[in-house]
């Protein structure tokens, strides 16, 4: 093949290289290499200085890393006290051998082009993931569809590294309401509801059970080292319902919807239908932990819905609207 | 720092450790299958050769390069067993694959969901990197679609390309509507299904949420789909149209954080007393009608003055079945 001559190679080219030399070398060696060891043996590392090395050496390690490459400390010898020598364990590098079968393959390719806003991620997945299969001819355009999961916001990214490896997050996280606090999670399950992504978790400041929006993390701040067990029989939707259902102490509220909507509850709240009065309007009962989400769902209905119980909700209903009635046009 | 990752290099590197797994499994692969399978032009793909044909063990010498051959059009990569297989997926990639699989998986009327489930259950059991149990994935996607039959006419419909009629609960309106429609696609966002349709009653462009489609039935004429079509202008559940009536909200201090969250906003200024003036667009009077009463005391100066006038009528309805 035509070989260029390194005249003109560029920077950027020269680092490329010298990042596959060290990925090569920190994964096939069989004993970890020392950061000395490095700077005499991997091509690319012929820095002047020390110095010069330590900081290229640094940024390279950053970029390995960004990349999801696993790098791994260990020591050079049993006597010396730090961990002072670097290997790529293979185990930890490599894809599992998955098996696929073609139509798996095919199915995943529609998952993956389904995608908006994520989608160089699905694909980088996709061909990582189907590199045994033979190229197959895109299949026949069917039915056109997108789906914008949000899934590109780069700290659910992390959520999901932290979830993968069982490690606590403390973050910088503001309510909607603009209150910042530093919170920590041990991430159980990552749920997108409503549009939104959530990080369900055991709040160990709390002793409890809570969902974060991913949205609203600011920063993270930290990841433990600790591992912890999630337990078997998690629920995570038992924590992160409809809005109104989210709260400290549920209850039961009971609604109505008239003769003109009762088809929406019966299409989408099935489960929730206890009686169908005698005018045709249909009585739905929901748990409720938060009255006010509940107030601002049922005005999204307009006069079709009624809160029936509990009274405080229908007083708070009331008590919501009012201001707006009585305020100068 | 992460510049090598997220840049032009960090495509190029992840490509190659890609493209190596790749050509040393399917010896003699063509530089067309390459091109075609990796998104890259013939010349980026020569380059990323020529660069790898440099790089090797310690030692550098003939036994520790990697060999690269090209013989005619086939691509032979040798002295490489250490790239024999792609890294792992990242975090990212999983959660985007995973997710959009698990979206595709749980749609009424798909007929691939069963070789879905079972690749996203393959690859839910290998993304444990620590003590992971079973397939466990850990994510969870959940997107409203309204009832299986209604999912399953509207797939049929794009299809087979033919025209739908559907009753339909429109929040603009505030009632129940009977419309015929040419639909165009589905698209998820904001956590439900939408269908994109061209639809005769407005004579223009619609998305209609799949949860308030009373009933749907397929009717016999060709609908009209453009060549064009496109989900990704849709991805905000937004469309701006020219001559989209405008609404204007001043928003008070404590309700400016949730507002801003949920509703995408025009134009947004600061006033003197900590009120925010948005400026948006209006889904139709009984849409905007049932947001001022959304808002409550935390809403002042609705313009136009109908909106106003809307919210007070339906309010005052409210109230009275609240109190009696």
């Amino acid at each position: 093949m035509p070989m260029g001559t390194r005249h003109g190679y560029s920077r950027d080219m020269r680092r490329i290289e010298r990042l596959i030399n060290l990925i090569a070398a920190l994964l096939d060696t069989t004993r970890a290499l020392t950061a000395e060891q490095i700077r005499s043996r991997i091509a690319g590392y012929d820095q002047e200085s020390f110095e010069a090395f330590r900081r290229a050496f640094e940024r390279d390690k950053e970029a390995l890393r960004a990349m999801g490459i696993p790098l791994e400390l260990s020591k050079s010898d049993p006597f010396v006290d730090q961990e002072d020598a670097y290997s790529i364990p293979k185990a930890r590098y490599y894809l599992p051998q998955l098996d696929f079968d073609p139509d798996e393959v095919a199915a995943l390719k529609i998952a993956a082009e389904i995608l908006l806003g994520a989608g160089e991620h699905a694909s980088a997945a996709l061909l990582k993931l189907s590199i045994d299969s033979p190229s197959a001819p895109t299949p026949a355009p069917r039915i056109v569809w997108g789906a914008n999961l949000a899934a590109e916001q780069p700290l659910l990214g992390r959520m999901y590294a932290a979830l993968i490896e069982r490690h606590p997050v403390t973050f910088r996280y503001h309510t909607a309401a603009g209150e910042s606090s530093l919170r920590t999670v041990r991430p159980y399950r990552l749920l997108h509801r409503n549009g939104h992504w959530y990080v369900v978790g055991f709040d160990p400041d709390r002793s409890a059970i809570r969902a974060f929006r991913v949205s609203r993390i600011d920063a993270v701040i930290d990841v433990g080292t600790d591992d912890y067990e999630i337990p078997e029989d998690f629920d995570a939707g038992a924590h992160l319902g409809e809005a109104w259902a989210i709260g400290d102490e549920p209850h039961t509220a009971t609604v109505r919807f008239d003769q003109t909507m009762r088809w929406w509850a019966e299409q989408n709240m099935p489960d929730c239908v206890v009686r169908e009065a005698p005018d045709g309007a249909l009585e739905l009962e929901l748990p409720v932990g938060n009255e006010d989400a509940l107030i601002s769902w049922a005005i999204g209905f307009g006069s079709a819905v009624e809160i029936i119980k509990p009274e405080t909700a229908r007083a708070r209903l009331v008590e919501h609207i009012r201001p707006l009635l009585e305020a100068a046009p | 720092m992460a510049e090598v990752a997220s840049g032009r290099l960090g495509t190029r590197l992840g490509r190659i450790l890609l493209l190596l797994p790749y050509a040393i499994k399917h010896p003699g692969v063509s530089i067309g299958e390459l091109s075609e399978r990796f998104g890259v032009t013939t010349r980026d793909l020569l380059e990323d050769f020529r660069l790898v044909y440099l790089c090797g063990l310690p030692g550098y010498g003939p036994g520790d390069l990697i060999d690269v051959t090209l013989e005619e059009d086939a691509v032979y990569v040798s002295m490489a067993d250490y790239f024999g297989s792609p890294l792992r997926l990242t975090a990212a990639e999983a959660l985007a694959l995973y997710s959009g699989g698990a979206a595709v998986a749980a749609l009424p009327g798909m007929e691939e969901a069963d070789a879905l489930r079972r690749a996203l259950a393959k690859l839910g059991g290998a993304l444990g990197a620590s003590g992971t149990d079973g397939d466990d994935s850990g994510i969870e996607v959940k997107l409203a679609h309204g009832p299986a039959e209604h999912m399953e006419i509207l797939q049929r419909a794009l299809g087979e390309g033919k025209r739908v009629s559907l009753e339909y609960f429109s929040a603009s309106r505030g009632a129940l509507t009977s419309r015929v429609a040419d639909p165009w696609g589905l698209v998820a966002t904001l956590g439900r299904w939408y269908l994109i349709a061209f639809d005769h009653l407005s004579e223009d462009e619609r998305m209609f949420r799949i949860d308030r489609i009373k009933s749907a039935a397929l009717l016999d004429e060709r609908a009209n789909v453009p060549d064009d079509f496109d989900p990704e202008r849709y991805k905000a559940a937004f469309v701006e149209r020219e001559k989209q009536a405008r609404l204007i909200l001043e928003i008070s201090p404590e309700a400016s954080g949730w507002f801003r969250e949920s509703y995408p906003a025009l134009g947004a200024r600061g006033l003197a007393d900590g009120w925010t003036r948005v400026e948006m667009a209006s889904g139709g009077e009984a849409w905007a009608a049932t947001l001022v009463l959304r808002l409550g005391k935390d809403v002042r100066s609705v313009r136009p003055e109908t909106v106003m006038t809307a919210a007070r009528t339906l309010g005052a309805a409210m109230v009275s079945a609240h109190t009696s």
